[in-house]
């Protein structure tokens, strides 16, 4: 099968033809997150997995504070921590690899527009949802930990939602990528999950990596796990210097986003010649 | 179709589904040694944030690094258990119940309990059963060795809090007889089961509660540690059979229950 045909000619073009279409794809991904709401919400709910860590390091810091973070410190962390993750969050690997594998690209491929597009107008049309689940969240933290609320000053919060922004699209880039290589691999989700134990541990999400041994801390910062979660955290909590911070995320997101390019040029050639 | 849950129950159809499982399991070779990198890591992965604490501090509410490790070596064997076959047997139930497939298995003269939760098995659960193995003969060798009762009273409690965490499961599933809409409720269990990977004691008050009797995981992991170093005592046995039968009972009591409500997708 051949490729989408380009309408017009030119990026700019192109890109025009998106934003157009945008708040009728926005529309039509927001009634399907909406036809399983129940589902949403509980995936969302799912990911409770900071607080299990937090019970562990708050435990650990009872009696005194852990390389500067007192029990305080661990609850913001972790807090944060639940929050961005739902904000970055997204399904596209899980999406991308039923896809490929059911046939249900072909379709896709023949509307003008990137199919990738339409993977990005879901995953952001389930934010709302992601976001309205995180208010009881907020809400019970208010309640049990309110010396942990804070109120961070304008240009750290600006700061704060630039990192989200591109920790979104590193994240995205990622799951995408990793969803594509059903193009190639029958049973391809084992990459993911083998993907997912290294981040959990080198992206911040089991633990503030200014934690691990001194030695390993800016390695690892400099490693694209970092810039999918634990970067927008540090940044609003002012644990590290914000511009190099950003600089790297914006590295990655420049990156993972070409490397996502080229792979999606390279399965697709290789769908088409499996004749589905 | 009026559908029933009791049937025979005899060793030779035991024997035959188990042989049958694995015989399906073993169909995709070629994924089962990928998948073992994958239990490798996630084996590290778990045991990974206990090594960075206790990089930290001596001890954690009375646990030192070998014991918590005992807690995430047991934890882990439960989730070998549940990944490799509550969790594919359950959740072909619930598939079944979405497509009607669950009728074939109503209709034979077997106990459906018996056939809807021992059907299949995941092979790649083993890579998680080695990771637990592994972690738990390395704990218990840098430990006191433990006498042979505390061993057989660990192995009681562990086997107890399978019971009693595969009736959670089952009564979570049945609830996809009711909401067919809510059918990945058991990720969200998965998802809290998730504390049982640290000591209870880690968690406050109430918390800890919650994880040894309504969300039972901390019988599964905590109680067969504290048994291998000997702070186990009576009442705390007692309260996790007790656990064990009631989460039994219970879930039975609902699969008959869920039962006798499937109208079935064909009817």
């Amino acid at each position: 099968m051949s490729r989408p045909a380009p309408l017009g000619s030119g990026t700019a073009a192109r890109l025009w033809h998106v934003v157009r279409a945008w708040p009728a794809l926005q529309q039509v991904a927001f009634s399907g997150m909406v036809a399983y709401r129940a589902e949403m919400v509980i995936w969302v709910l799912s990911a409770t997995l900071p607080l299990v860590m937090l019970a562990l390091w708050s435990a650990a810091a009872a009696d005194a504070p852990i390389g500067g973070w007192d029990q305080l410190g661990f609850t913001r962390y972790f807090a944060v921590n639940l929050i961005v993750r739902q904000l970055t969050g997204a399904w596209v690997v899980w999406e991308l690899n039923w896809q490929i594998r059911q046939g249900e690209l072909s379709p896709r491929l023949l509307r003008p527009m990137h199919p990738l597009v339409f993977n990005l107008a879901e995953t952001l049309a389930a934010l709302p949802f992601r976001a309205l689940v995180l208010f009881p969240l907020v809400g019970v933290l208010a309640v049990w930990r309110p010396e942990a609320l804070f109120l961070p000053s304008p240009s750290v919060g600006a700061a704060f939602l630039l990192s989200v922004a591109m920790a979104f699209f590193a994240a995205w880039s990622v799951q995408a990528a990793f969803g594509m290589l059903a193009f190639w691999f029958e049973q391809s989700m084992g990459f993911w999950s083998a993907w997912f134990a290294v981040w959990a541990l080198c992206a911040g999400y089991f633990v503030p990596l200014d934690l691990f041994p001194a030695g390993w801390v800016q390695l690892v910062r400099a490693l694209p796990f970092y810039s999918t979660l634990g970067a927008p955290i540090d940044i609003l909590l002012g644990r590290v210097a914000i511009g190099p911070t950003l600089a790297v995320q914006a590295f990655w997101v420049v990156a993972l986003g070409a490397g996502l390019g080229l792979m999606w040029r390279a399965g697709v050639r290789r769908y088409g010649a499996v004749g589905a | 179709m009026s559908a029933r849950v009791t049937g025979g129950v005899r060793p030779a159809v035991v024997v035959a589904l188990v042989r049958a499982s694995i015989l399906t399991a073993f169909q995709y070779r070629a994924s089962f040694v990928a998948e073992m990198v994958v239990g490798a890591l996630s084996a590290l992965g778990m045991a990974a944030p206990l090594f960075l604490v206790y990089a930290r501090v001596p001890q954690v509410q009375g646990w030192t690094l070998d014991q918590a490790l005992l807690v995430t070596g047991f934890f882990l064997l439960y989730n070998a258990f549940v990944a490799g076959v509550v969790e594919p047997n359950l959740g072909a139930v619930v598939d079944g119940v979405r497509t009607g497939a669950l009728d074939y298995f109503l209709i034979r003269p077997v106990d459906a309990q018996l056939l809807v939760s021992f059907r299949r098995v995941a092979p790649a659960a083993l890579w998680e059963l080695v990771g637990g193995v592994v972690i738990l003969a390395v704990a218990l060798g840098r430990l006191p060795t433990p006498t042979w009762a505390q061993v057989g009273l660990a192995a009681g409690l562990f086997f107890a809090g399978l019971g009693a965490t595969y009736g959670l499961w089952l009564a979570v599933t049945c609830l996809s007889f009711w909401f067919v809409r809510v059918d990945n409720l058991r990720f969200l269990l998965g998802a809290i089961t998730d504390a049982g990977r640290w000591p209870v004691s880690v968690y406050g008050r109430a918390l800890r509660l919650v994880l040894t009797t309504v969300i039972p995981v901390g019988l599964v992991s905590s109680y067969p540690a504290m048994a291998l170093l000997g702070r186990i005592d009576a009442g705390l046995v007692v309260g996790a059979v007790a656990a064990a039968v009631g989460s039994l009972v219970f879930s039975r009591l609902v699969l008959v229950r869920a039962l006798r409500n499937y109208s079935s997708a064909s009817s």
